[in-house]
C-alpha cells in the first residue's frame, strides 16, 4: 500500500535538542490526519520536514512512495496553510490565491478564474479585490486555505490553522475543514495542541511528546484506550492511578486511567455497587456539567456530575461507582 | 466589612501634574510637541518659505540690487545652457549614485537582516556606522589621496600589471579624466562611499520586517528563489529602498563639498548655490537653484507613489 507520507526512523536534532526523535509514521492517502501534542513536542517540526522547510538529521521521508531528500519545498506536491496565514500583504486576495499558478506561468485569465473558483469554495466570493489587511481573522484563514488548495496539492499541511480564531469561529471552521477534506479527498495533515479539535476532526491521530510519537490511532481508540499516562492526561482530562491505587480497584498493579464521565456519584456512600468512597474536595462548574473531585484516601477521583442534579457540598461524604470496564489499564507508565 | 477606602493624595507638584496629564492627555501631547513644532514649523519651514519667496525675485542687471517684485525671470535663467547643464549634471550624478548604492547596499542589508545574528550583527552595525563617526571632510580628503594619480589605486593596478585598465577607463569621454581624482568617476565613487550607509540602514530595516513565513509560503506555493525575490522580497523591501534613495538622491543633489574637492572643476547645484549667494551676490538665482532639488524630489516621490512603491507600507 502506498502512503501519502511515510516517516522512516526520522530524527531532527537542533544541537543537543532532539526536536524529533526516531519517528516512524505512516499517513494513509485521503485521510484527515492530526498531529497532537503540547508545544515543543515536535509536531510542527514534523510538518516542516514534510513541507521541506527543514531536513531530517537522519532517517527518510517518503511522499507518495517518492524519497524527498534534496527536493526543495517548491517542487514537492505539498502545500501548507500557515499558523498566522502568511498572506502576502502587498497583493490583493485574488493575487494571493493565484500566486501558485502565477509562479507556475499560467495565464492571467486562467489563474483569475481558478482563484475565483477557490474563493467560492471557501465561501469568499467577491472578496478578490480586497487586501489581506481588510479581512477578519476567519476570512484570512479561508484565503490561506484557498491559496494552498489552488495548486491541487496531494497533501495539504495545516499548522495550527485555527489557533488565532475565537471559539465560535473555530468550531465553524472545524466543520468546514472536515467537509472540505471529504469533498476534495486530499490527505490533510493537521497540527494542533487542542485535543478537542484533533478528536473531532481527525480520522486518525498521532500523539506527540518530547519529540516522539506516543500513540497513533483513530480518535476513539486514543481517547478510550490511552497507552500511557501522558496520553490519558493530555487527551481529555482523566483520572490517572498509579499501580498502588489501581490494585484497590482492579487487582493488578498497573497504571490505569478512568475518564470522569464514566464515574457517577451517589450521595449514599453505603449504597450497593459503590467502588470508592470519600469526601468532596472541590467542585467545578462547566455549564452542562459539574466536575466533582473526591478524596478517596491516597488519590483524588474526579467525576462528571450532571448540572441539573443536586451538587454535593465540599466536605460531604459520597460514594463513587463506575462500570468495571471503564477502568482502562495502560501498557506503560 | 471594611469602610470606604480613601485614595492616597497626589504628592506635590509632580503628583498633581501626573494627575493632570492623566485626566487631559492632550495637554501632555501639546507640551511634548510644542518645541519640535516651533523648530520645524517656524524656523525650518519659515526659512524654506523665505527661500521660495526669494526665488521669485530677480536681480537688477544695472544696479546689482534685488528687485522685490514677483517675476519668473530668475527661473527662466535656470534654463540657460550654462545653468541647465549644472542641473542635468547634478541630477544624473544623483541618479547614478542612488542606483549604485541600491545595488551595493541590497546584498549587505539582506545578509544583515536575514542571516547575521549576535556578533555578526554587531559587526554589521559597526561596519556600516563607523565611517559616519569620522569627519566627512577627512574622509573626502583621504579619498582624494586614494584616487590621486600617484594614489594607492593606480599604484596597485600598475603593480599588478593592470595599469592599462585604469588608463582605458580614464580615457572614456565625459566621465574620464587625467586621474580618478579629477574625473566624474572619482566624484561618483566618493559619493557612493559617503552615502552608502544611508541606503543600507533603511533597506536592512525593511528587509528585517519581511516575515520569514512569507518567504516560506512563496516557496511552498512553488516559487523558485528568484521568483520569491521578485514577487515577495523586493516589493516588500521597496519602501526601504525608496527611503534610502531619498537620502542618497537628495544628499547628492545638495552636496557642494565633494564635487569641489574631487572631480572635474565643473559645477554641481550645491556649488552653484554657494557661488551665487556668496561672491556673485545673486540670491534670487541661488534660491531658484535651491528649489530644483526640492522639485526633483517631489517629482521622484510622486512617480514612486504612482508606481505603487508604498503599497506594502
Amino acid at each position: 500500500m502506498t502512503f501519502a507520507v511515510e516517516f522512516q526512523d526520522v530524527s531532527r536534532h537542533f544541537g543537543d535538542i532532539r526536536a524529533v526523535d526516531h519517528v516512524d509514521l505512516q499517513i494513509a492517502e485521503g485521510t484527515f490526519f492530526a498531529m497532537l501534542g503540547p508545544s515543543g513536542s515536535g509536531k510542527t517540526t514534523c510538518l516542516r520536514l514534510i513541507s521541506g522547510f527543514d531536513q531530517p538529521s537522519s532517517g527518510h521521508i517518503r511522499i507518495f512512495d517518492t524519497p524527498s531528500e534534496g527536493v526543495p519545498p517548491n517542487r514537492r506536491q505539498v502545500n501548507t496553510v500557515f499558523q498566522d496565514y502568511a498572506l502576502f500583504p502587498h497583493m490583493n486576495v485574488r493575487d494571493n490565491v493565484a500566486y501558485g499558478l502565477m509562479v507556475r506561468g499560467d495565464g492571467k485569465a486562467h489563474r483569475h478564474q481558478q482563484a475565483e473558483e477557490m474563493l467560492s469554495l471557501v465561501k469568499l466570493d467577491g472578496f478578490g479585490d480586497r487586501k489581506p489587511a481588510q479581512l477578519s481573522g476567519g476570512q484570512r484563514q479561508r484565503v490561506a486555505l484557498a491559496r494552498a488548495l489552488v495548486n491541487r496539492p496531494r497533501v495539504l499541511l495545516l499548522d495550527e490553522p485555527l489557533g488565532a480564531l475565537d471559539l465560535k469561529l473555530r468550531e465553524q471552521m472545524q466543520e468546514e475543514l472536515k467537509s472540505l477534506q471529504q469533498r476534495l479527498g486530499i490527505t490533510f495533515v493537521f497540527v494542533t495542541h487542542d485535543q478537542g479539535e484533533a478528536l473531532s476532526m481527525a480520522d486518525s491521530l498521532a500523539v506527540f511528546n518530547e519529540g516522539r510519537i506516543v500513540q497513533v490511532g483513530p480518535p476513539q481508540e486514543i481517547y478510550e484506550k490511552p497507552r500511557t499516562r501522558f496520553v490519558a492526561d493530555f487527551v481529555g482530562s482523566s483520572n490517572v492511578f498509579d499501580p498502588q491505587i489501581t490494585i484497590r480497584f482492579a487487582n493488578v498493579a498497573r497504571w490505569s486511567s478512568l475518564r470522569p464521565e464514566t464515574v457517577s456519584l451517589t450521595p449514599a456512600p453505603d449504597a450497593t455497587g459503590v467502588l470508592a468512597r470519600g469526601h468532596v474536595r472541590s467542585t467545578r462548574y462547566l455549564g452542562s456539567s459539574i466536575r466533582v473531585t473526591v478524596d478517596v484516601g491516597g488519590a483524588d477521583i474526579t467525576a462528571q456530575h450532571p448540572a441539573s442534579a443536586p451538587v454535593p457540598q465540599p466536605g460531604a461524604e459520597v460514594g463513587l461507582t463506575w462500570a468495571t470496564d471503564a477502568l482502562h489499564l495502560m501498557d506503560q507508565d | 466589612m471594611a469602610g470606604p477606602l480613601s485614595y492616597p493624595r497626589a504628592d506635590g507638584l509632580t503628583g498633581r501634574l501626573s494627575d493632570l496629564f492623566w485626566r487631559r492627555p492632550g495637554v501632555l501631547l501639546a507640551l511634548l510637541l510644542a518645541p519640535p513644532l516651533l523648530w520645524l514649523g517656524v524656523i525650518y519651514i519659515g526659512s524654506l518659505f523665505a527661500l521660495l519667496t526669494q526665488s521669485f525675485f530677480a536681480i537688477d542687471e544695472f544696479t546689482g540690487m534685488i528687485r522685490r517684485e514677483f517675476t519668473l525671470k530668475t527661473y527662466g535663467e535656470l534654463f540657460r545652457p550654462a545653468n541647465f547643464d549644472i542641473i542635468v549634471r547634478t541630477v544624473s550624478m544623483a541618479a547614478s549614485v542612488t542606483l549604485a548604492s541600491v545595488v551595493l547596499a541590497f546584498p549587505i542589508a539582506y545578509f544583515a537582516a536575514r542571516h547575521a545574528r549576535g556578533r555578526w550583527k554587531v559587526l554589521f552595525y559597526l561596519g556600516v556606522m563607523l565611517p559616519l563617526w569620522s569627519s566627512y571632510l577627512v574622509k573626502v580628503y583621504a579619498w582624494k589621496l586614494i584616487l590621486a594619480k600617484e594614489g594607492i589605486i593606480s599604484w596597485a593596478l600598475q603593480g599588478a600589471g593592470l595599469g592599462f585598465v585604469l588608463d582605458g577607463i580614464l580615457s572614456l569621454p565625459v566621465i574620464g579624466g587625467n586621474s580618478l581624482s579629477v574625473s566624474y568617476i572619482g566624484t561618483f565613487m566618493v559619493f557612493v562611499y559617503v552615502w552608502l550607509p544611508f541606503m543600507i540602514l533603511p533597506v536592512q530595516a525593511s528587509l528585517e520586517r519581511v516575515p520569514v513565513n512569507l518567504i516560506e509560503a512563496s516557496g511552498d506555493l512553488g516559487a523558485s528563489s528568484r521568483q520569491t525575490f521578485v514577487h515577495v522580497i523586493l516589493p516588500l523591501a521597496l519602501p526601504g529602498i525608496i527611503a534610502g534613495s531619498i537620502f542618497t538622491f537628495s544628499l547628492t543633489l545638495g552636496d557642494y563639498i565633494i564635487p569641489q574637492i574631487i572631480g572635474s572643476s565643473r559645477l554641481f547645484i550645491g556649488q552653484a548655490v554657494y557661488a551665487h549667494q556668496g561672491t556673485a551676490g545673486n540670491i534670487p538665482l541661488a534660491a531658484a537653484f535651491a528649489v530644483v532639488p526640492i522639485v526633483v524630489m517631489a517629482v521622484y516621490l510622486w512617480i514612486a507613489k504612482r508606481k505603487g512603491a508604498f503599497d506594502a507600507l
